[in-house]
């Protein structure tokens, strides 16, 4: 072993405090951006994993393809006698649409602006697992509600939505409308659908007549045993012949709910990237700061290497004793960087959770600390190759006369 | 008779100092055998140092050969030619070459890491000769934290603790005072006399080659003369052939 070695390489480490930490934190700043960053991305990859397997692969969605949220787009909607065709499709084991509007609540003196989503009370079961949510408090809505509401998650809290927080039973204006709160939805995770407003077909259609049989959007349930891949095929297919649309122009699409989540998890894991590559300038930047601080180190001990080769070292020892030492250095910086990106991460997740994400939050599993921290130490090590390599070449003779 | 331990061979060093090529040392044949007491003396700039750095392998010449233990150097690669020097030549320098941020303990081991002699061997190994050298109870103390004289006999502990046949010194006195600088002096005519190292040293100082029982002298980097010292009693009394080039 290279006890020894390794022994004068952190005594010199230490020797050099101010110098050791300025390097040290040139590359816990970059480890720190890396850790957080992908720590949040598991988290999301890993909420997003959740949500597919809650849902199942038998769940599809029948959108519009334009760019407004979904259920949003006026130009496009999906009739009753659509789904109707659609349940017919040999797979499909059911359809409900679902109807999208936005609505002024008003609860005492308070206003508030959302959406608000009817529902089949007939599908509410279907509509529950297929949205990977159920109401928590209260009941469901059911068939005759026509003046009872179902609200989101975040109605219930103080300053969220209204300053005090709703209760069942309690009574809210909806455009005008009185209702009354018969449940509320358990907590999705994002303040869009925690702010959600649930009406019945029935109560949606009198409120909103223009809406009437044109939803924004359907879900779909294939039969057991259906590959929901080829059935989305299908049915995009036969009901692009039904309602007269060319190959390529169709105004919707069909897609499974597995497919929908790996769409977004791609589009999350595109983000994490760049960001990633961006700290990854830092690490860059940390590397040279690494290979500056050894090459000073190296002429500053030009002498010593000189001792060292006069007194038998070979040139693997002294290149041993740099890279070692440089690999140290990167490790500190490694062990440090994921200590703050973990407390950084911690933070901004209690924050995103205060703000109505709290499905956007980070996970840290033991492969991304050590990952990082061995991370760090490859990027340090090899930082230190080149000084490490002019440290070597050293003639005893020359690097003794060094004063 | 006995084989040269180092043997110089119509070995010539010339730098080049600018367009100039300086010859510091020119045609020199030495034959240094073991268990001699060897001081080399000259006036500065008389190719001492150069001299010293070919004897103890540091440096390769220019023309010529030197033979370690019948092996040409010059022939060796540069890692190999580091273990056998760790092995075979214990260095003393003038101002003790101490690695400061090593303990004296530290310092001592240290050989012995290139060697690849076991951790605790490295130990008790290192604290027999700091004892040895009369610093037992200083193994923990930085360079720093010693006085010169002190420091000196660390560098004679690192110096031994490979069990070297051969102990190099480079104005072993130069830095010391003239008390100390005879303890010195002392303590390597017993390693001459007691433990057989051939010890070669190379100074200035005409007053240390009373120690000696060989001297060679240097000018304008040629050996000039080299005497065989008729009031020291060499522990391995050889016939020696010194070739002299005025």
């Amino acid at each position: 072993m290279r006890a020894d070695e390794m022994r004068y390489s952190l005594q010199n480490l230490v020797h050099r405090k101010t110098r050791s930490f300025l390097t040290v934190l040139s590359i816990l700043i970059g480890v720190m951006a890396i850790y957080a960053l992908i720590s949040f991305g598991l988290g999301i990859n890993n909420y997003v994993n959740t949500l597919a397997d809650e849902a199942g692969a038998s769940m599809l969605f029948l959108m519009s393809k334009g760019a407004a949220a979904p259920g949003m787009d006026t130009n496009f909607y999906v009739t009753g006698a659509d789904l109707d065709f659609v349940e017919r499709i040999n797979g499909v084991s059911q359809a409900t649409g679902m109807y999208m509007g936005v609505g002024e609540i008003v609860s005492g003196k308070e206003k508030a602006y959302n959406f608000i989503a009817g529902l089949d009370p007939d599908s509410i079961d279907f509509i529950d697992r297929a949205m990977t949510v159920k109401v928590d408090k209260g009941r469901n809505l059911e068939d005759g509600d026509m003046n009872n509401v179902v609200l989101g998650y975040n109605y219930l809290l103080d300053d969220k939505i209204f300053k005090r927080g709703l209760r069942l039973g309690e009574r809210v204006e909806i455009n005008g409308e009185p209702f009354s709160i018969v449940g509320f939805y358990e907590e999705v995770g994002n303040p869009q659908d925690d702010g959600n407003v649930y009406l019945s077909f029935d109560m949606f259609e009198s409120m909103f007549p223009d809406k009437a049989d044109k939803f924004g959007y359907a879900l779909i349930e294939a039969d057991k045993g259906t590959d929901p891949e080829g059935l989305a095929k299908t049915i995009e297919d036969k009901l692009r012949k039904r309602r007269g649309e060319d190959v390529g122009k169709e105004s919707f699409y069909v897609q499974t709910y597995a497919d929908l989540l790996e769409t977004f998890g791609t589009v999350i894991d595109v983000i994490v990237g760049m960001l990633i590559l961006i700290a990854l300038i830092s690490v860059v930047v940390a590397s040279v700061n690494i290979m500056n601080t050894m090459y000073t180190a190296v002429l500053e001990r030009t002498k010593e290497i000189g001792i060292m080769k006069a007194i038998g070292a070979r040139n693997e020892d002294i290149l041993f004793i740099f890279i070692f030492e440089a690999g140290v250095l990167g490790m500190i910086g490694g062990v440090l960087g994921v200590l703050s990106g973990y407390l950084v991460s911690s933070a901004a997740g209690a924050i995103a959770a205060a703000v109505g994400y709290s499905a956007l939050q980070p996970i840290f599993p033991w492969y991304l600390s050590a990952g990082c921290i061995l991370f760090a130490f490859v990027v340090g090590a090899g930082s230190g190759v080149l000084p490490a390599m002019q440290a070597s070449r050293q003639q005893p003779v020359d690097a003794l006369r060094y004063e | 008779m006995a084989h040269p331990i180092i043997r110089l061979k119509d070995v010539c060093k010339t730098y080049q100092m600018g367009e100039v090529n300086v010859m510091a040392v020119c045609n020199a044949n030495l034959d240094i055998y073991p268990g001699e007491f060897l001081v080399i003396e000259g006036p500065s700039g008389s190719g001492k140092s150069t001299m010293m750095n070919m004897v103890g392998c540091l440096d390769i010449p220019t023309e010529g050969h030197i033979f370690l233990n019948g092996d040409d150097i010059s022939e060796m690669d540069e890692s190999d030619l580091a273990q056998i020097r760790g092995q075979t030549i214990g260095f003393i320098f003038q101002n003790f070459n101490l690695i400061a941020t090593l303990t004296a303990l530290e310092n001592v081991m240290l050989p012995m890491t290139f060697q690849d002699v076991p951790h605790e061997e490295r130990i008790v190994k290192a604290r027999e000769v700091l004892e040895l050298v009369g610093l037992g109870d200083r193994i923990g103390h930085k360079p720093t934290e010693l006085s010169g004289g002190q420091q000196q006999r660390v560098a004679i502990a690192r110096s031994l603790v490979n069990d070297p046949d051969v102990i190099l010194a480079d104005e072993p006195t130069g830095n010391l005072d003239s008390k100390t600088g005879i303890n010195v002096m002392e303590f390597m005519k017993k390693l001459n006399r007691e433990k057989h190292k051939t010890i070669i040293m190379v100074t200035h100082d005409q007053n240390l080659a009373k120690y000696a029982d060989r001297v060679v002298y240097l000018k304008d980097g040629a050996i000039v003369k080299d005497t065989k010292n008729n009031h020291a009693h060499s522990s391995n009394p050889t016939s020696r052939r010194g070739e002299s080039h005025a």
